[in-house]
């Protein structure tokens, strides 16, 4: 394993059979992500692209495959394990945002540092320099209801980044917004990208996503259908 | 964080929180008020029965409470009334002699002469008039005729000859006051015993049962027909208050060990009245219990709805790292928060409806019979009883619905809920 790697994903499927007729997802792949990428998957609805993120996070298991994940063999570690080993090194952005609505900007910025017990000082300190990164810390007392779309999806990466994961997994982050504030928020991730050397992967249909992406993967019916640039793919 | 997100929680849906809260402090108070109105009840019950006739505690010479003797008898009561005298705890007391015998009554009419035609077996109680009178006011339930003349002394000079009949013994008979008695019995010294009264007075105790068997003579009379001089059977005891009983039994029983006699209280005398009482203290538990369950129903709903309005963001919470035991201990602590409020405002309410049920009782028209004893009116009494019951069970309901939903929202799969919601 080279150190390098942040993911590493081989013979990776996933079949739901939740209604007892068996969904193949995702058909065999094989996947490496490393250190400093800012790579979009992007496919079709239904290609796989999300089933095949929550996999590579930790949030699903694989019907078969082993996923690494900063060296770490994810794919067969506990629940308890993998909610630790989330908490430590991935921060997620959601299509919905998903900040909990009773807690404030800057609570919900704080709570995966409360998780991760770290004290209060260090805390409101790293908040407050996540909310300034995203250009929100103005907002920091109001709740996510009074800010706009946009604005709550600045407040998510602030959360995702703040505990300084070795991943950040974005899935659909632009979906619900337009092409003027997606391009705000994509311009900003990868300026952080490029400034801490953070690894970001998402999963997209947004051409400004694709356009600000330093490598895509293109996931087609379960399967990756091809690795390549922006450009290639324009 | 665990309370704050909880607090807040609790106020996201206010009309649904508000309908929870209304109902579970609908529980504390109806449970509240229930407590109260029958530890008021038990308590008017119990202080008219003992108050009326018993005494809270009384003493006897070991072993007669099991086999009642007119042997088993207390000679020295004297010194153990000075004990008694000496105690804070007691009111006064009031020594007894009992005993069984048969009365005839000569029949009114002026053709029957002497015949003494109407009998009928009857419980004596020998009792000291004014001590009698302190202990339960025994004059205030005579009907017709009057009160038994004092006498201290036991000496057949200070015998008085009088009677008093319960009345519906007086029907029985057919006697009325001034009417003359005859009673028959044996002695303590084995000699048959008999003597000629006259009847003082009728008396109506409210207990219809001992007022159809009992009559009742002076101390004096009693030792001189039985053949007691200077004994007793017992020492009815009364007390300042029903909830220094135990203690002051307690206290009696070591200040007297030593004696051969045992001191025990309504409890171990009136057994089947205690027992009574404990049986009805079920039907409350019985009664709390479906009032918490209508409550706890309401709970459960609003618990079950708020979790599965919620999935997704518990699916965020596991997809972050958060343990299920955190999202376990946030839902059960959103159930307690709401009843804490409950508890609370409950409290108000209840104290309010306490004070008022406790100046203003409920009526019982018709009156209700207890064992004999009439009760006319229902009054409350505001003791801890009333608020610490209902908030153990407003907690352990709270937390016992709030558990399985929690539990539910812990073990959300952060991937499925995330997809599907």
């Amino acid at each position: 394993m080279v150190d390098t790697n942040v993911i590493v994903a081989e013979g990776i499927v996933k079949t739901y059979d939740d209604s007892g007729v068996p969904v193949h997802a995702v058909r065999g792949i094989d996947y490496t992500l490393t250190k400093g990428e800012f790579t979009a998957i992007i496919g079709p609805s239904g290609s796989g692209k999300t089933t095949f993120l929550n996999v590579l996070a930790g949030l699903d298991t694989p019907t078969e495959g082993k996923v690494w994940l900063s060296g770490k063999l994810i794919s067969e570690m506990s629940g308890r394990e993998l909610s630790d080993f989330r908490r430590d090194h991935i921060g997620f952005v959601f299509q919905a945002y998903n900040l909990f609505p009773v807690l404030t900007v800057e609570e919900n910025v704080e709570y995966i540092m409360l998780l991760q017990g770290i004290p209060p000082a260090e805390r409101h300190k790293r908040v407050m320099n996540s909310l300034e990164k995203v250009g929100i810390a103005e907002y920091a007392t109001r709740l996510p209801l009074q800010l706009s779309g946009g604005q709550q999806q600045r407040v998510a990466v602030a959360r995702a980044v703040v505990s300084r994961p070795s991943l950040v997994i974005a899935d659909e982050p632009t979906a619900n917004l337009d092409s003027k504030t997606s391009g705000a928020l994509l311009d900003m991730m990868r300026k952080l990208n490029e400034e801490t050397g953070m690894t970001f992967l998402f999963s997209t249909h947004d051409e400004i996503v694709i356009q600000r992406a330093k490598k895509i993967v293109v996931l087609r019916d379960g399967k990756l259908d091809g690795n390549t640039s922006p450009e290639k793919f324009e | 964080m665990l309370l704050k997100l909880a607090w807040r929680n609790v106020f996201r849906q206010k009309r649904r929180t508000i309908l929870t809260l209304l109902t579970m402090t609908g529980g504390f108070f109806l449970s509240s008020i229930s407590i109260g109105w029958m530890n008021g009840s038990y308590g008017s019950i119990i202080m008219f029965f003992t108050n009326g006739r018993t005494g809270q505690i009384q003493i006897h010479h070991s072993g007669y409470l099991e086999d009642p003797s007119i042997y088993s008898t207390i000679s020295d009561y004297q010194s153990i009334g000075a004990v008694l005298d000496s105690l804070p705890g007691v009111r006064t007391w009031a020594p007894r002699i009992y005993s069984g015998a048969l009365l005839a009554v000569r029949s009114g009419d002026a053709e029957s002469g002497n015949v003494f035609s109407n009998s009928a077996a009857a419980s004596v109680i020998g009792l000291d008039p004014s001590m009698e009178d302190a202990a339960t006011d025994f004059s205030s339930n005579i009907v017709s005729g009057g009160m038994l003349t004092a006498s201290a002394a036991d000496s057949f000079y200070y015998a008085t000859g009088q009677i008093i009949l319960g009345q519906e013994l007086s029907i029985i008979l057919d006697a009325s006051a001034g009417d003359s008695l005859i009673m028959l019995s044996q002695a303590a010294d084995g000699a048959s015993a008999d003597r000629k009264y006259v009847i003082q007075g009728i008396v109506s105790t409210g207990n219809a049962d001992i007022d159809r068997n009992t009559c009742y003579i002076t101390l004096a009379d009693a030792r001189i027909m039985f053949a007691l001089s200077g004994k007793v059977h017992e020492l009815a005891v009364m007390t300042n208050s029903l909830g220094t009983v135990d203690d002051l039994t307690e206290d009696i029983s070591a200040r007297l060990s030593g004696r051969d006699v045992e001191t025990d209280s309504w409890k171990t005398f009136a057994k089947e009245f205690y027992n009574g009482m404990k049986a009805d203290e079920s039907s409350l538990k019985v009664m709390i219990f479906i009032i918490m369950f209508v409550a706890a129903m309401g709970v459960l709903n609003t618990i079950l709805m708020m979790v599965l309005e919620r999935r997704r963001e518990f699916g965020v919470m596991k997809a972050l790292g958060t343990k299920p035991g955190f999202i376990v201990r946030m839902i059960v602590l959103e159930a307690n928060i709401m009843g804490i409020i409950s508890i609370i405002a409950g409290s108000i309410l209840s104290t309010g409806g306490l004070l008022f049920l406790s100046k203003h009782g409920l009526v019982l028209d018709p009156p209700i019979n207890y064992g004999g004893t009439v009760f006319s009116e229902m009054i409350a009494s505001i003791s801890p009883d009333c608020y610490w019951i209902p908030a153990i069970c407003v907690i352990i309901t709270a937390s016992t619905v709030s558990f399985l939903p929690a539990l539910k929202a812990a073990h959300t799969k952060a991937a499925k809920s995330l997809r599907t919601v």
